[in-house]
């Protein structure tokens, strides 16, 4: 909608005299109260912002330990957006990223920023995030295009390696002083050998455009990007001074909770100003607060485990706590699509390490039977313990484990069970507590929970969660217990309050023994000062947003689908990865995604992080986006699908749909009732 | 074929035969004449394309052949089980628990760890008993911890970045405060670049990886801290160990390698000297200009962790090179800990530019790993700032070191073997028995992890030195033993009270927090003589 048409709040007409006003410097330089009418866009705001307080104003008090004040305050703070942005904003919305293109009425309320959290209050756009009981997982099929595509794949890295090699072998001739860190030097061997550099310099540094591009400001629904230039073909990077803020369907920011604003940034504010900024040293080596031992009994209530730890960092979780649960003697049994973390995890631990193909049941039965059966190497005795290691949800394919099939062969083959939950907590299940959730199976039939805090819950580090036993001895095993740094208090708080968030708060007059899993956390449970507003602690807040994020997923997935493109993944996974295949069409893809009107910024993976032939585009939704900008992205798909040749997809025919006819039928795509 | 030579005519006639009936079976093919057809006229237009594609179809054949779930069958120790045998086997295994039950004395271990009620610091309250006490045992080295201007800025870097970056780095997790920090952490070390990693211990295991492979050559230290040992297992490569500390030794060792390569001939493989700045399990410190001298001498490259000198020791808290007034880029890779020297989280590995951008691709743990917090981030910055501005504070910690080692050197049941301005300080048990001859070359502080006499004696002590830590709990002194992963460690280092002294606190403070952990000693110690 065209920003300059009336607005339908006659709010927006009469712009209080002693409105809270975000635009104060603006006030002062005499554009304020005594001016004309202001402009639309800050006309918009201001009759956001009072339909905002006018709503919360109203709204009942019912538990007495949610401070109903803080709110209020900040609701007003809350619709801010940064000064920099004001002229962007007065001048024009033509991206749609700074406002939503359907102005709320005075019935919605919103109190996140629409750069950080999109407003969508359309209750169509939900689904639930659940496995219908009964119905088979869909399996994971690599779809293969066409012939003539994966040649021209074959040919591309071809032409790209012999290039490559050529350029090499000119070059060390022709500019032997650009090469000289490569070869060996006043008797040191290069760090890196020519050999080993292959891949990087020549192949990876023609799309550098796309990786590690710098950005400012929250990671939320929409991305402040540093623009930068090359002026030699990638080898160093300029930047230009300027910004451009795209939509972000990149960051791991599920939950959407990556906020400067709202009730979890005004906690970390209160944490940072009780607790400071570091727990200085060790868990084990007094740096333990009592923030930790909360932040850990919450992580077990919400996994529905016994125990949990928490680690300063996810990646550490893995490479640090898997050597204390498995040594010399020991099988680990490994997706082999696993993340680095756990195999870096696996290998120093000093057990043997297999491997099955990916999610596939009938690899996984095959391998423990001739594990089993043989035994050690060499040796054939019996192995100690097995553990078998997957992720809840794969961060390149968007698969999820078929957890029903790996417990069923649990049973039979008495492993131990390792779910690393990384990307699926918070984003899989009904009431966001990952794929246990997701398949309405117990979570303790899993001995081992692990997951991050960096996706979901917009904070950092890891946790396990187990029985008490095991948890203990990791606490006193696990490296980082007695070595790394403890987490920082300000995450912590963004982790309880965002999983608080997630769960609800339970009135404090119900005993805390009456709630079960999964159900509200005790209000006793939370650090006394963490007062969440009233929208976050009933735990409205985030079961919306869990069905949001549902909603988006199924969206985009159906969407692309019917749009004609090939895509991996199950459609209630947050990550949708694209298949481009082609190396050349990456960069385009990105280049094009990019430089459309709403710049889009994406993420292209290829070799080594995928196979060779499946280039792909990923996407990450979020609870954060609204229906429009799903709408977004797929136009631009679409376009760009047919400019690049990308819809092989076997979705042919009458089948497919046009992107009107997606974008119209958003609903029925988005449900869960396929 | 009219253009054949005259005598390729022989051959291309033996030739003929075997061809002819290869051409009429592969004629009967269903498909067969397209691809001809294809192949002629490709081959018409373009002879080199031919070749191009022939390349292109090995390659395809070779990577679909490439499977990394092989079951590896055709081993020679396979045997062959039938279907029912495999059923009895599987029927029959029972695996050990996933995790033994503590033991008691681990279970007390766990107990007794302080715990903090709110803010961490020079004087914090403790869960237990509500009281404040004195703390020397949480690193606080510049006393950061309580800076309120850091604070604010974290609270305004809250207010336009959010928490968390949701993202590795490579994939729009690159803040410009991230490149901020990087840029502060070189400059002020003096070396050409910095990386940040998003937590101090994974730093150096994520580093050594990233450069030294299979078939390099690493000499470390014996007493190198976990994440070192950890990071040179992950890499495979062949590994030297020389005696702790001892420079001499690690001159023997470099000599020995030199021998041996020259003997082999073997090829120039990259090699690296891996050794801590001030040693975490002893406070020891390292002579840095000796070991320059060295590493230049039989050109190898040098990897300092200075988790615990960076933020500590010179005069405006730069770490070793500061303290030896060692140019910083003699040194190739400067690893320090954002969190243990500058009160944040997350650790740094400066260096050249080129040793900088190979991590940046190849540090596991730098690119799988989200990015740090932008708020922590800045508190690093902020950290910086304001030490390379304040010599005073370094001036302040060095009193109380000085004040401290004045009170525990007079005592003779213990032993101190840390430097003497290092402000992490381990306190030993003097054990007057002889040392047992053929251990004599050996550091008498450590033991192998198969010497059980040792560690029966190292348990005895330790149960000491916790006494020890909870008497002076009881009087308001935090304290903790050096906790280690028993039977994980390459050497088992002698039990330690590790003190951490901090500038936040005065030299009075520290006086007397340390006079209670002396008279404790005395009396623990004095008791059993
Ligand atoms: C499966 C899995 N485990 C662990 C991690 C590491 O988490 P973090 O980024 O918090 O270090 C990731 C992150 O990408 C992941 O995908």
């Amino acid at each position: 909608m065209p920003l300059a048409s009336p607005l339908p709040s006659p709010m927006a007409l009469n712009r209080p005299q002693q409105s809270p006003s975000i635009f104060k410097k603006r006030s002062a330089s005499g554009l304020g109260s005594g001016s004309p009418l202001p402009s639309s866009a800050a006309s918009y705001l201001s009759a956001l912002s009072q339909a905002d307080a006018r709503a919360r104003s109203v709204s009942p008090t019912s538990t007495p330990a949610l401070s109903l004040s803080s709110s209020v305050t900040s609701s007003s703070e809350d619709t801010i957006l940064h000064e920099e942005e004001e002229d962007a904003l007065m001048n024009s919305n033509a991206d749609g990223l700074l406002l939503p293109t359907r102005p709320p009425n005075s019935a919605q309320v919103f109190s996140t920023v629409h750069t950080e959290f999109g407003h969508c209050a359309n209750d169509k756009y939900r689904t639930t995030s659940q496995h219908k009981l009964g119905t088979p997982l869909p399996t994971h099929v690599e779809q293969d295009p066409p012939y003539y595509i994966l040649l021209s794949t074959y040919v591309s890295y071809l032409i790209l390696i012999c290039l490559g090699h050529v350029r090499d072998f000119v070059g060390k001739r022709l500019s032997p002083s650009s090469y000289q860190h490569l070869m060996p030097q006043h008797g040191y061997a290069p760090l890196n050998s020519d050999f080993d550099s292959f891949y990087t310099r020549r192949l990876k540094t023609r799309m550098d455009e796309c990786f590690s591009q710098p950005v400012t400001g929250v990671a939320g629904r929409t991305i402040m990007l540093l623009d930068r230039t090359s002026p030699d073909y990638n080898h160093t990077q300029l930047f230009t001074g300027t910004r451009t803020r795209a939509l972000n369907i990149s960051s791991y920011n599920y939950l959407g909770f990556a906020q400067a604003r709202g009730g979890c940034a005004d906690a970390v504010e209160e944490s940072i100003k009780r607790y400071g900024i570091s727990s200085l040293g060790a868990r084990l080596e007094g740096g333990g607060t009592d923030l930790h031992n909360m932040g850990e009994a919450l992580v077990a209530n919400f996994t529905g485990m016994e125990d949990a730890l928490i680690c300063s960092m996810g990646f550490a979780t893995n490479s640090t706590i898997i050597p204390a649960l498995v040594s010399k003697g020991c099988l680990v049994i490994s997706d082999e699509l696993n993340h680095a973390s756990i195999r870096f995890g696996t290998r120093i631990s000093g057990a043997s390490v297999r491997m099955f193909k990916h999610n596939n049941m009938k690899s996984l039965e095959s391998l423990l039977k001739e594990v089993i059966s043989q035994g050690q190497p060499k040796t054939h005795r019996p192995w100690k313990k097995i553990l078998v290691v997957v992720e809840g949800l794969y961060s390149m394919e968007g698969t999820l484990v078929n957890l029903p099939g790996v417990l069923e062969l649990k049973k039979k083959y008495k492993f131990y069970l390792f779910v690393d939950e990384a990307h699926s907590i918070g984003a899989i299940g009904p009431r966001g507590r990952g794929v246990a959730d997701y398949f309405g199976v117990n979570p303790r039939s899993i001995d081992i929970l692990m997951g991050t805090f960096t996706k979901s819950f917009g904070a950092a580090g890891g946790y396990i969660a187990g029985s008490k036993t095991i948890i203990d001895h990791l606490r006193v095993n696990g490296h980082s217990g007695a070595y790394a740094e403890s987490m920082t208090p300000s995450v912590l708080t963004q982790v309880v309050a965002s999983m608080a968030s997630i769960m609800g708060v339970a009135p404090p007059d119900v005993p805390s023994k009456e709630i079960v899993h999964p159900g509200p956390v005790a209000s006793a449970s939370l650090p006394q000062w963490i007062n969440l507003p009233l929208n976050l602690a009933s735990g409205e807040e985030g079961t919306s947003r869990l069905r949001r994020l549902a909603f988006n997923c199924r969206y985009l997935h159906s969407g692309l689908i019917k749009l004609g493109f090939i895509t991996y993944g199950h459609p209630a996974s947050p990550i949708v990865p694209l298949l481009l295949f082609n190396p050349g069409k990456m960069n385009m893809f990105h280049k094009m995604m990019k430089q459309r009107q709403t710049p889009i910024v994406v993420v292209v993976v290829a070799y080594p992080a995928t196979p060779l032939v499946t280039s792909r585009v990923r996407f990450c939704v979020s609870a954060a986006h609204t229906k429009e900008d799903i709408d977004t992205v797929l136009r631009a798909c679409d376009e760009i699908g047919d400019v690049l040749d990308l819809k092989h997809g076997s979705v042919r025919g009458k089948d497919r749909w046009n992107v009107e006819q997606v974008i119209a039928r958003a609903a029925e795509l988005g449900s869960n009732d396929d | 074929m009219d253009g054949a030579p005259e005598s390729l005519i022989p051959v291309l006639s033996f030739l003929e035969g075997p061809l002819s009936t290869a051409l009429t079976t592969f004629n009967k093919i269903p498909g067969s004449a397209v691809i001809l057809r294809y192949v002629k006229s490709s081959h018409q237009n373009d002879p080199g394309r031919t070749i191009l594609e022939l390349l292109l179809l090995i390659f395809a054949i070779r990577t679909l052949l490439q499977s990394r779930t092989r079951a590896d069958r055709n081993g020679s120790h396979y045997i062959q089980f039938s279907e029912k045998e495999v059923d009895e086997l599987v029927e029959e295994w029972t695996p050990e628990p996933l995790a033994a039950p503590l033991t008691p004395a681990e279970q007390s271990d766990l107990a007794a760890v302080p715990i903090i009620a709110g803010p961490n610091g020079p004087r914090p309250k403790l869960v237990s008993t509500g009281k404040t006490a004195t703390n020397l045992a949480s690193f606080n080295f510049s006393g950061l911890s309580s800076n309120e201007h850091i604070k604010q800025r974290a609270v305004e870097i809250l207010r336009k970045y959010g928490l968390g970056s949701c993202g590795p780095p490579g994939f729009y997790g690159t803040l410009d405060v991230h490149m901020d920090l990087e840029n502060d952490i070189a400059d002020f070390l003096g070396t050409e670049a910095a990386i940040l990693y998003s937590q101090g211990f994974s730093t150096v295991s994520s580093v050594i990886p990233a450069f030294s492979k299979r078939g390099d050559i690493i000499v470390a230290d014996r007493a190198v801290n976990f994440a070192i040992q950890k990071g040179i297992e992950i890499s495979r490569s062949t590994v030297r160990w020389y005696d702790h500390n001892d420079l001499g030794s690690l001159e023997e060792v470099l000599i020995s390698i030199e021998k041996d390569r020259k003997r082999r001939r073997g090829p120039l493989t990259r090699r690296f000297i891996i050794t801590e700045g001030i040693f975490s399990k002893d406070g020891a410190m390292v002579d840095l200009p000796k070991l320059i001298e060295l590493k230049l001498k039989y050109k190898y490259r040098l990897i300092l962790d200075e988790t615990y000198s960076f933020g500590s020791v010179g005069r405006t808290g730069r770490g070793l090179t500061e303290l030896y007034n060692v140019p910083a880029s003699k040194v190739d890779m400067i690893l320090g800990s954002c969190a243990v020297g500058l009160n944040s989280c997350g650790g740094f590995c400066a260096g050249s530019q080129i040793v900088v951008d190979h991590q940046r691709i190849n540090g596991p743990s730098f690119v799988f790993s989200a990015s740090m917090p932008a708020l922590l981030a800045v508190s690093a910055s902020e950290g910086i700032n304001i030490i390379r501005n304040t010599p005073s504070i370094f001036e302040c910690l060095q009193t109380n070191v000085h004040a401290a080692r004045a009170i525990l050197d007079k005592l003779d049941c213990i032993l101190i073997p840390s430097h003497p301005v290092s402000p992490v300080i381990h306190i030993y048990v003097r054990t007057t028995d002889p040392v047992p001859p053929s251990s004599a070359k050996f550091n008498l502080t450590f033991a192998s992890p198969k010497d059980t006499l040792r560690l029966n004696e190292f348990d005895v002590e330790e149960r000491l030195l916790q006494e020890v830590v909870e008497d002076c709990l009881a009087q308001g002194v935090i304290l903790t033993r050096a906790k280690r992963l028993k039977g994980q460690e390459m050497v088992e280092p002698k039990p330690s009270i590790r003190l951490a002294l901090s500038s936040a606190l005065t030299k009075k403070e520290t006086e007397k927090a340390v006079s209670v952990l002396r008279n404790s000693l005395v009396k623990t110690f004095g008791r059993r003589r």
